[in-house]
């Protein structure tokens, strides 16, 4: 027994030690690339445990008091558990429902539009707002729907209405949230659909003219049936972010009026973390108890997949 | 083709009309916006706040543009973001492109370093855990942190990596292996020369997220000389207190006239500053966008 180990354990040394010779330089090109993989997302997970402990920078991280689950029990019995994770549900799937529709349509009829450099001249115009920050995403929404100056409300008055302040209203918050994203990123989010369009065999198009069939009908017999895979991907992709939060734009847009609505996980974290508060180890709980959620759920969202359609991520 | 264009039958003639004002109605629901924007930056102030510009600048004026070359702040906030984004996304395609490269190779531990990096997709520590491992780093209120955060982008790597396995033939290696190349030689004389669609998509990606991000400045910047350009505007554009008529504004613009006229500037200026903020991003847009479709697809499709 002990001899075949340690033949073993030999054996394996010198297959590394040839792989070290082989290899070297691959792995030499590789380690820059590992090592701030390492700084800025493995060491991060170390410091994790903090969720755990009672967090006091003087101590340190592992000099600090263990509690156990008490930040978790904390969150979960506090008034913004159910807010919290209700707001960034919610967000993500009105989100969804508008965000991941819409570039399936336009990729549809862009393939479908006539002239190349009309087609080109729309390519280019809606992959523009995907580059523009948030910042100004947000900035732009302030100016536009200010009540005194907003061209919107210019528009409302004109119209015989009342100006209204829709920035601190929280009705209008994810009506805004996801308009805005659509708004930015539905152009941009055509390109995949738009390259399995285009990579369709021309002859299957030829073939049903001849058999005298409309544009729509080979919008649905040909362009859909070959956007599936893709389309299952993605949303694969989507349904797993389900809880994740888009932190930036919604601390952006964030006002004291609509905070019952633009109150999600990452923004309440950033708040009660660093911004107004420093609650490290309770908002780390926060943060790992979503993380966690979201690894399940998107490996579950992936295996079902597999299952069914035989279409996965990993 | 043309043929058949000819026998379009009538549907089809609907089809497209149809799908020509659908198209036409998107463009300018996303182009309007943008437009305004530009011409309410070079008009007055007045005609800003009244509403009355709709569709072409009126009484027309640098006054705004004037104003933010002349704030300290945003020009500060213009030179580092400028610093942090050259300087952090050449580390970053270097650094991806060599990782890359590796990865489309067999070695041993391939699939081990593959999970290494994988992972980190699905998994992270979280914003306050990498606040204060950060912290304990000594890396806040640093430049360095500005610069290295995000240097990797997993996505972008695996990217890279399906585009140099797809599209650099194997038989290049094995050719200059027999002229007595290593992987050192291979890939800075025959991957890189390669590789300019990937390499100017990974730019524009890694480029693009710096120059936007103001999130990483808020939570790691506490010396106003080192903050962000997107940090600075987003005190003066995207926030409550620039808003309304709010003390915010007079620490931003000091003491140059009466409340009045300070409120009634800051707006026009708001529009110039969101102009100036967007034209690094806008030439990087206008001068990569060929390579887009054909970089983003190889990469993405085949992965």
């Amino acid at each position: 027994m002990e001899a075949n180990l340690s033949v073993k354990i030999v054996g394996f040394f010198k297959k590394a030690g040839n792989a070290a010779r082989r290899d070297w330089q691959l792995y030499a090109l590789l380690l820059p690339a590992i090592i701030m993989v390492f700084i800025f997302c493995y060491l991060p997970m170390y410091g994790i445990q903090i969720a755990f402990r009672d967090f006091k920078a003087v101590q340190g991280i592992t000099g600090s008091a263990w509690v156990g689950w008490k930040n978790f029990k904390d969150f979960i019995d506090s008034y913004y558990f159910v807010r919290l994770l209700s707001n960034t549900f919610l967000l993500n799937l009105f989100g969804l429902l508008w965000s991941f529709p819409i570039p399936i349509v336009f990729a549809i009829l862009l393939n479908q539009m006539r002239g190349k450099r009309l087609k080109r001249f729309t390519q280019t115009a809606i992959y523009a707002p995907h580059f523009i920050s948030p910042v100004v995403m947000a900035g732009m929404l302030f100016l536009f729907l200010s009540p005194n100056s907003g061209l919107v409300n210019k528009l409302i008055e004109a119209l015989g209405g009342q100006a209204r302040n829709f920035m601190l209203e929280e009705g209008a918050f994810r009506t805004l949230f996801v308009g805005t994203e659509v708004w930015q990123h539905a152009g941009w989010n055509t390109i995949l659909y738009i390259a399995t369009l285009t990579a369709i065999d021309p002859g299957l198009y030829e073939a049903a003219t001849m058999d005298g069939a409309t544009k729509f009908q080979k919008i649905l017999y040909i362009d859909l049936p070959h956007l599936i895979p893709v389309i299952v991907m993605l949303l694969i992709l989507n349904c797993g972010a389900l809880l994740t939060s888009n932190t930036d734009k919604a601390y952006l847009m964030q006002t004291p009026g609509n905070i019952p609505k633009s109150d999600i996980i990452g923004v309440y974290v950033y708040r009660m973390g660093l911004a107004e508060s420093a609650q490290f180890s309770y908002t780390a709980a926060i943060g790992l108890f979503t993380n966690v959620i979201n690894f399940v759920t998107i490996v579950t969202v992936n295996w079902v997949s597999r299952r069914l359609s035989n279409i996965g991520l990993f | 083709m043309d043929a058949l264009a000819v026998k379009r039958t009538r549907k089809d003639v609907i089809f497209d009309i149809i799908n020509m004002i659908v198209w036409v109605v998107v463009l300018l629901l996303i182009l309007y916006p943008l437009w305004l924007i530009l011409i309410a930056s070079v008009s007055s102030a007045e005609a800003v706040i009244g509403g009355k510009v709709f569709i072409w600048p009126i009484d027309f004026s640098w006054v705004g543009y004037e104003a933010v070359f002349e704030h300290q702040e945003l020009l500060n906030g213009f030179v580092n973001s400028f610093i942090y984004t050259v300087s952090g996304t050449a580390l970053s395609v270097i650094v991806t492109m060599m990782a890359a490269y590796a990865l489309s190779r067999k070695f041993a531990g391939k699939k081990l370093i593959n999970l290494y990096f994988i992972f980190t997709m699905f998994f992270t520590g979280g914003l306050i855990p990498q606040f204060i491992v950060n912290r304990e780093l000594g890396l806040y209120n640093t430049m360095t942190i500005m610069i290295l955060i995000n240097c990797v982008s997993i996505w972008n790597l695996m990217i890279a990596r399906t585009f140099i396995q797809t599209s650099v033939p194997n038989e290049l290696y094995e050719a200059a292996v027999m002229d007595g190349a290593n992987h050192f030689t291979y890939f800075f004389r025959v991957i890189l020369p390669l590789s300019g669609t990937i390499i100017a998509v990974l730019c524009v990606y890694y480029g693009v997220a710096r120059w936007n991000d103001y999130f990483t400045g808020l939570v790691y910047i506490r010396d106003k000389a080192l903050l962000p350009l997107q940090t600075v505007l987003r005190q003066l554009v995207a926030n409550v207190k620039a808003m309304g008529q709010s003390d915010a504004l007079f620490e931003f613009f000091g003491d140059s006239g009466t409340r009045a006229e300070i409120v009634r500037k800051a707006e026009v200026v708001k529009y110039c500053a969101i102009v100036v903020s967007s034209v690094p991003v806008i030439l990087l847009y206008i001068f990569m966008q060929r390579f887009f479709v054909k970089g983003v697809t190889i990469g993405s499709l085949k992965g």
